[in-house]
């Protein structure tokens, strides 16, 4: 068996690319035929395939870093710099909702009453539990760092612990918002003060539950021993993500709910 | 020699458990085993049985949604004559 010279990994052909793609037209088409023809069917399929894309995709990653030994540090390196430019066009994704929020706040239609927040619209109080999310959310962000600092340090037990609490603390997370969406005074449909809020939020609470996932998929790859102390990336990966997730809050908590109150 | 025999099932006692808890706990190594077999898999496939049931499983979706996708549209595209 020939054995390459240099430090790269050059990947086996894989359908997943396709798969997944196709899955994607499945899923966008399918919307349009929901919308006009009633039927769930495509969309449903295209998400069926969406979910055993990503299954299988980021098993055979698993498999090329972890067993066979391809994720060596200019791998690494190449790998960390996809996840940074990943995450920062999710932060133009937010930006254009922030864009939009402030756009319609800034300079209130006279439509709106000429104020903001607009008139008949009544606020949730962001010091009861908009706030609670925020402290919920800044603690997971010190639980993920103490999971971090554990796995560095070699310390299992405290790993799995910490990182254990890092998930719960973001379910608690995306309960609370749940229950605030049940409860809350007004609808999407409210205007442009219900598009803004619910786009912006519920976009923010699908990332919460995204990277909620990943770190639990973290959590077990580390209860089975795939982690070292000195190597760790996808766990990286996932706290990267995890504290892009809680600055997002942090903007949707000071713009929408405290300024925008 | 009675002590000797205590030992001996100590000693064996020890090495069971944590030979076993062992297994129990740390797979990675057998894995490693597994998906660096020169066998000619690629990744996708290398896992066994179950990896080819999934991946066919996932290409006949894909084809099958390929063609359901192509004839919705082509539906939708020519309005019912009333």
């Amino acid at each position: 068996m020939a054995h390459q010279a240099h430090a790269y990994h050059m990947v086996d052909p894989s359908p997943w690319p396709l798969t997944g793609a196709i899955a994607a037209l499945l899923m966008t088409s399918g919307l349009a035929v929901w919308f006009h023809q009633h039927s769930m069917i495509l969309m449903a399929i295209g998400t069926v395939l969406m979910l055993l894309t990503m299954y299988q995709w980021w098993r055979d990653i698993v498999r090329e870093g972890t067993f066979q030994g391809h994720h060596t540090p200019p791998v690494q390196k190449g790998l960390r710099y996809g996840m940074i430019l990943f995450i920062t066009s999710e932060v133009f994704f937010f930006l254009g909702f922030f864009w939009a929020f402030y756009h319609a706040s800034l300079a209130p239609t006279p439509e709106l009453g000429g104020c903001w927040p607009p008139t008949g619209i009544f606020t949730l109080d962001p010091l009861e539990v908009p706030l609670l999310n925020t402290a919920v959310l800044l603690a997971s962000g010190v639980t993920v760092t103490w999971a971090h600092h554990s796995m560095m340090g070699g310390d299992r037990k405290q790993a799995i612990q910490s990182l254990t609490m890092t998930i719960v603390l973001g379910f608690y997370f995306t309960v609370l918002q749940a229950m605030e969406y049940v409860d809350a005074p007004f609808t999407i449909g409210d205007g442009v003060y219900g598009a803004t809020f619910f786009v912006a939020t519920g976009f923010h609470g699908l990332h919460v539950m995204i990277g909620s996932i990943f770190l639990a998929v973290c959590l077990l790859r580390q209860i089975k021993h795939h982690f070292t102390s000195g190597h760790h990336f996808g766990f990286e990966a996932a706290a990267w993500y995890w504290h892009f997730v809680d600055v997002v809050w942090l903007f949707l908590y000071v713009s929408i709910y405290w300024w925008g109150s | 020699m009675f002590r000797q025999l205590l030992g001996l099932r100590l000693l064996s006692r020890r090495t069971i458990t944590s030979s076993a808890r062992r297994q129990a706990d740390n797979g990675v190594k057998e894995k490693q085993k597994l998906f660096q077999e020169d066998n000619g898999l690629p990744i996708h496939l290398k896992g066994g049985v179950k990896d080819a049931l999934i991946s066919r499983f996932t290409m006949a979706l894909t084809v099958f949604g390929s063609g359901y996708v192509v004839y919705e549209l082509f539906t939708a595209a020519m309005p019912k004559k009333a």
